[in-house]
């Protein structure tokens, strides 16, 4: 160990280095460094302005203008700065603008970024959350679950207080929304990790043929060869140039591999791309090559969080990377070369090296002391050294999260102080790289990725198929001796992002929670956003400690997807929500029509005023779009069959040209659809459905024809938007389509209520004329080929101007349905509603030998307890219970529910339909209606036909 | 009050600039682009049901999931296409779905198995993505692998396009990569523009009505 006298520190770098201003911490260029010193970018710390170089991150920037606190933890409001450098840094969580959780050592700096500190109150320096730290005692692990808990009553006052506590930034209301994308991929390896290991491999695999997905979490390639010394750095101009000299490889900087599924099926999430926030990537890799490194694990000792305790790489990444100073006068803790290189960098970059404090030779560091950064350090055999960076060297963490989402099970090794996968577990499509599978020289590791990229490429059938050819020998790496370094046994945090301490880790064993699972979600150690890869092994190592038990015994937590958070904008990614439109559509915009979304159909409401399309129908003639009825073309000699299976009535007898309205219920008895069949031909039908159940009838029938009835010969095709389908509805119906009908007689004789013709309608040949009524007035359905289905609507509206014809939307037709007492499916039917319930009780043949739900619907009928559709009307005409308004009976108990309700403008008074107990369903009874205000109607229960019972206006 | 009394034909696509071919109002508009997405929804759609595997499908010609060019007589030139078990679609010029509709029963009348032919070219609307660059705009909206060894030319699949039912059909015209996507005509306009939003990065644009690639192309 050295120690240099304190007269040789550096200068210090006083205040903050706004615009304009020098930039204290930043050293001369240096070669290797990604800054663009010509150019320089003014962004916004906490409302100061600063500036920085392109490439920096904003953390560097900050770094090189001299800050050191970037953040205040979690729980204690204690200052944090740099650790890590690089993404899992977690004193480096930032708001950017409107986007909260931004990684300031991650996130490159850019010109008018508005960076702010985040839940810091009233300043980052003064921030009055500190005072948490006064009471930790009171704070230790459990604390949340032991305070709050009673009185149970003050819990939301509790959560009002808590909340404001919460760790994180803020998504204002008026975000604008981000722009997320998403797309599918199929390469043949994808290779997790873009240093020197993925990119040997990468290449390997692409010049055996395989197409290759390279991702990288930093904004370079490179791994720590980025910020090593002129081999490293030649070492990997030389790879970088074979991967730009391969087309088979697609480079993802800033991406991460989110997780590992099965069959490869692999999310990554890519960013800085032009025009989008983030992409999330789907692919489905043949091989997947996880080739990540080693993360740097941090060491535990008391006052380890305090800004200017950093990592060796972290150091070495400000030095190298940015040209940044990370201190003036440094304590290094070095367990391994690494730490070693470090010293060598730091004194390059001018900074004074007071002690090296070598842990192979049993020395060691057992605090750092300062209030808002490191003043002094304090080394194992109890000296003082005055210092304002410590920077440690204790070893390494393999993230084999992507490996254990694979099968495997790593294995802690002693001798290397980690964590190491275990080959034999991870299935053949999955193979590792790099540090992650063992150590050596750059050489034998680039040779070692080389030939697992061959491998890879070979199991991914890249070259003739999957397992062609022989198996590429890969070399085996050796494992280097590192000393079991974790925590020096003097308290300090094992979990930054989580302020976890050593001590929270001991106290939950006292508690009882002495597995690593237990512990995990007692203390939330391992929890935060760096996922446990800075913390998992600490905390191992602890809860080994504290119980007894080897590392090896007590084992990992389990590491499962995500690797690292992902935002729901990249999980929602494009939205693909599709709208279905009608020919007729761009009529209804330009006729002001009153948009309405139903299911994915967009169809008009109302054109301005659906009583007046009401009255219109009633006294003249409307026309309304009704495409999105589901429509089946059933073609075959057992049509007939089919039809008997499915609905409740009988079939066998409908003649051609006929029309028969039916139910059809599932196997419970339970009203599945209903619709008119028309039969067309002698092995022709043509069946319509609801407009929402149109693609489950389909599934419903092919269901029973593929499965129960195969030998049936039945083809079923839906044609719901082969045509274009017209409703003409009203007295004068018939006189309209008069004028646009050559060859078919609409004479009430030729062609009479429930009958189907097919001819021309306004110079279009084969339409289907249905004489059918859903508004209870004379009225025809037609069903034109879809791409005349605008002439035809069009030459309806002028051939019928003198009729006073006008459309009419689909609140006209649910309020003429409901004065025809028709029901609706859903509606006024719901999951549990059987056919005896429905209103239809005249159609239901249980003489019938069989169809779908009888047995049910022969018990139903037995019982006779059933609720009954009823018409209702208040006595006070002018109040309309909404739909969903509760029936109350005698007892106050609920009777039933309305399930349909208007205002009538033919009668001009309120009507209804309404679910009602049997013991109330009789017409005259009056019932009490509760209306969601809580007041009290009385409505008198009626026909289910409000107007026309005897059907004289539609069988004209 | 309209002035249209000679029927025009439209597609479930909007059109603008328009001009008519063969009683169609289809896009005018002329790209020389080497994306382009073209409106082909005026082409004839004629669908067959028939057995998986018996002799209709031989009389056809093609399996499941492939396609082929088959001379149906005075119907012309059809692309047919094994779009789902059992299940075939014929696509021809314009105007023709009646004579191909006529010539396919003809052709399978004497299979002796049970045979239904379909008009459903007014039901269907269907366009082309043409270039190289169209496996890129469909990696954004289809799960599909559209490598070579994959899909090759002639593959037909149905499959989920911007969470549409698509049937996807690689007809690759002249050597550029090329697909027909046909879906139900209402979702039409929706699958259009989807495409158009993915294929923006990449240049697409739209041209107009292509027609069939003829055989000799």
């Amino acid at each position: 160990m050295s120690i240099l006298p304190t007269s040789r520190r550096a200068r210090s770098a006083t205040g903050a280095g706004g615009a304009g201003g020098p930039a204290p911490m930043r050293l001369a260029p240096r070669e290797g460094e990604v800054i663009d010193r010509k150019r320089s970018v003014e962004f916004r710390w906490n409302g100061t302005p600063y500036t920085g170089h392109p490439g920096d991150t904003i953390v560097s920037a900050l770094a090189a203008a001299g800050e050191r606190v970037f953040s205040r933890s979690y729980k204690y409001h204690r200052p944090r700065g740099v650790l890590t450098a690089s993404y899992l840094d977690p004193g480096a969580m930032v708001q950017v603008g409107d986007e909260p959780n931004v990684r300031a050592a991650h996130r490159l700096v850019a010109a008018g970024m508005d960076v702010r500190s985040q839940n810091t109150w009233p300043s980052l320096r003064y921030d009055v959350k500190a005072v948490n730290g006064l009471v930790e005692r009171f704070l230790a692990t459990g604390f949340y679950y032991k305070t709050f808990i009673k009185p149970e009553p003050l819990w939301p006052l509790y959560e009002k207080v808590l909340r404001t506590f919460v760790h994180a930034g803020e998504i204002p209301p008026d975000s604008a929304p981000g722009c997320y994308d998403q797309r599918y991929a199929h390469p043949d390896v994808v290779v997790a990790g873009g240093g020197p290991a993925g990119m040997a491999a990468a290449v390997a695999a692409a010049r055996a043929g395989a197409t290759v997905m390279l991702v990288e979490e930093e904004h370079q390639l490179g791994g720590h060869l980025r910020f090593g010394g002129p081999a490293e750095r030649a070492r990997l101009r030389e790879l970088a140039a074979a991967v730009a000299a391969q087309p088979g490889i697609e480079v993802l900087t800033d991406a991460v591999v989110e997780a590992r599924y099965d069959d490869n099926w692999i999310p990554i999430v890519a960013r800085s791309l032009p025009g989008i926030d983030e992409r999330l990537i789907k692919a489905r890799a043949g091989t997947l090559v996880v080739a990540p490194g080693l993360v740097e694990r941090p060491y535990v000792f008391a006052g380890n969080d305090l800004p200017g305790v950093m990592l060796s790489t972290a150091a070495r990444r400000l030095i190298n990377l940015y040209a940044v100073r990370p201190g003036h006068r440094a304590v290094v803790l070095t367990a391994n070369p690494e730490g070693d290189a470090a010293v060598a960098d730091l004194e390059s970059a001018g900074v004074e090296v007071a002690a090296v404090v070598d842990a192979r030779r049993g020395e060691t560091v057992t605090a750092a002391h300062g209030r808002h950064g490191v003043r002094a350090v304090e080394l194992g055999d109890g000296r003082r050294v005055e210092a304002d960076l410590l920077v440690t060297a204790v070893g390494w963490t393999a993230p084999t999260s992507l490996l254990n989402q694979s099968g495997d099970q790593p294995v802690y090794d002693p001798r290397a102080a980690r964590f190491r996968p275990d080959p034999a577990r991870m299935p053949d499509d999955v193979l590792a790289a790099g540090g992650i599978a063992g150590d050596g020289d750059l050489d034998q590791l680039v040779a070692h990725a080389d030939a697992v990229g061959r491998e890879a490429a070979r199991r991914a059938g890249a070259a003739g198929g999957a397992g062609a050819g022989s198996a590429v020998a890969v070399p085996s790496l050796a494992v280097d001796e590192h000393p079991e370094l974790f925590s020096a046994g003097t308290g300090g945090f094992v979990d930054l992002s989580e302020d976890v301490s050593a001590k929270d880790i001991t106290t939950a064993v006292a508690e009882g929670y002495d597995s690593v699972e237990l512990a995990k979600r007692y203390t939330t150690a391992t929890m935060g956003p760096t996922q446990g890869k800075l913390e998992t092994v600490n905390t191992v190592a602890i809860l080994a400690a504290a119980t007894g038990r080897s590392i090896a015994e007590t084992g990992t937590t389990t590491w499962r997807p995500m690797y690292a958070p992902i935002t729901l904008g990249a999980l929602a990614g494009r939205p693909h929500q599709p709208v279905r439109y009608s020919p007729m559509q761009p009529w209804h915009e330009r006729h002001g029509a009153v948009p309405l979304v139903a299911g994915q159909w967009i169809r008009p409401e109302h054109y301005g005023d659906p009583a007046a399309e009401v009255t219109a129908v009633r006294t003249g003639v409307g026309i309304i779009d009704v495409t999105p009825i589901g429509k089946l073309d059933l073609q075959g000699p057992d049509v007939a069959k089919l039809l008997e299976l499915l609905y409740v009535n009988k079939w066998q007898k409908l003649g051609i040209g006929r029309v028969r309205y039916g139910v059809m219920c599932a196997e419970d008895g339970v009203v599945l659809d209903d619709g008119v069949t028309g039969r067309l031909g002698e092995q022709h039908y043509l069946m319509s459905t609801t407009s929402s159940g149109a693609a489950t009838v389909w599934e419903w029938v092919e269901n029973w024809l593929q499965t129960a009835h195969p030998d049936w010969r039945v083809h079923v095709t839906p044609v719901t938007t082969a045509y274009a389908s017209i409703n003409i509805a009203g007295p004068r119906s018939r006189d309209l389509l008069a004028r646009l009908t050559t060859d078919v007689d609409l004479s009430a004789e030729a062609f009479g209520y429930m009958n189907v013709r097919t001819g021309t309608v306004a110079g279009i040949a084969d339409c289907v004329l249905w004489r059918i009524g859903f508004t209870g007035e004379l009225s025809y359905e037609i069903h034109v080929p879809a791409s005349y289905g605008l002439h035809v609507w069009q030459r309806l509206l002028d051939a019928g101007a003198d009729l006073g014809v006008r459309p009419f939307g689909v609140e006209a037709q649910r309020v003429l349905r409901l004065e025809k007492g028709h029901a609706i499916v859903g509606q006024d039917t719901d999951g549990l509603t059987q056919a005896f319930s429905a209103g239809v009780d005249e159609l239901i043949k249980l003489d019938k030998p069989d169809f779908l739900g009888k047995p049910e619907l022969v018990w139903q009928h037995q019982r006779g307890t059933h609720p009954r559709l009823v018409g209702l009307q208040p006595l006070d005409g002018s109040i309309v219970p909404p739909e969903a308004s509760q029936i109350l009976d005698r007892a106050g108990g609920i009777a039933g529910r309305v399930t349909s309700s208007r205002m009538s403008p033919t009668l001009g008074r309120a009507i209804g339909l309404a679910q009602l107990d049997p013991e109330l369903a009789v017409v005259g009874t009056h019932v009490t209606v509760r209306l969601p205000d809580g007041s009290d109607v009385t409505a008198e229960v009626t026909e289910r036909v409000h107007v026309d019972p005897q059907g004289e206006r539609q069988r004209v | 009050m309209s002035e249209e009394t000679v029927p025009l034909a439209r597609s479930p696509i909007a059109t603008d600039p328009t001009v008519v071919v063969a009683g169609w109002e289809v896009c005018a508009r002329v790209s020389t682009a080497p994306l382009t997405l073209s409106d082909e929804t005026p082409l004839a759609k004629v669908l067959v049901r028939a057995p998986f595997g018996g002799a209709a499908r031989d009389a056809l010609g093609v399996s499941f999931g492939r396609t082929a060019r088959v001379g149906l007589g005075t119907a012309g030139e059809v692309l047919l296409v094994g779009s789902a078990p059992g299940e075939w679609l014929a696509l021809g010029a314009p105007g023709t779905a009646a004579a191909i509709r006529a010539a396919l029963e003809e052709r399978l009348a004497g299979t002796g198995e049970f045979v239904s032919v379909l008009d459903l070219t007014h039901g269907r609307a269907l366009v082309r993505l043409h270039g190289a660059a169209a496996p890129v705009v469909l990696a954004g909206v289809c799960g599909i692998d559209l490598a070579d060894h994959v899909t090759p030319d002639g593959t037909a699949l149905r499959t989920s396009v911007a969470a549409v039912v698509t049937d996807l059909v690689r007809d690759d015209d002249g050597g550029v990569r090329s697909y027909l996507l046909h879906c139900e005509r209402s979702s039409g306009q929706y699958l259009v523009d989807a495409l158009r939003d993915a294929g923006s990065p990449s240049g697409l644009e739209v041209t107009g009505f292509r027609g069939l690639v003829p055989s000799s192309a």
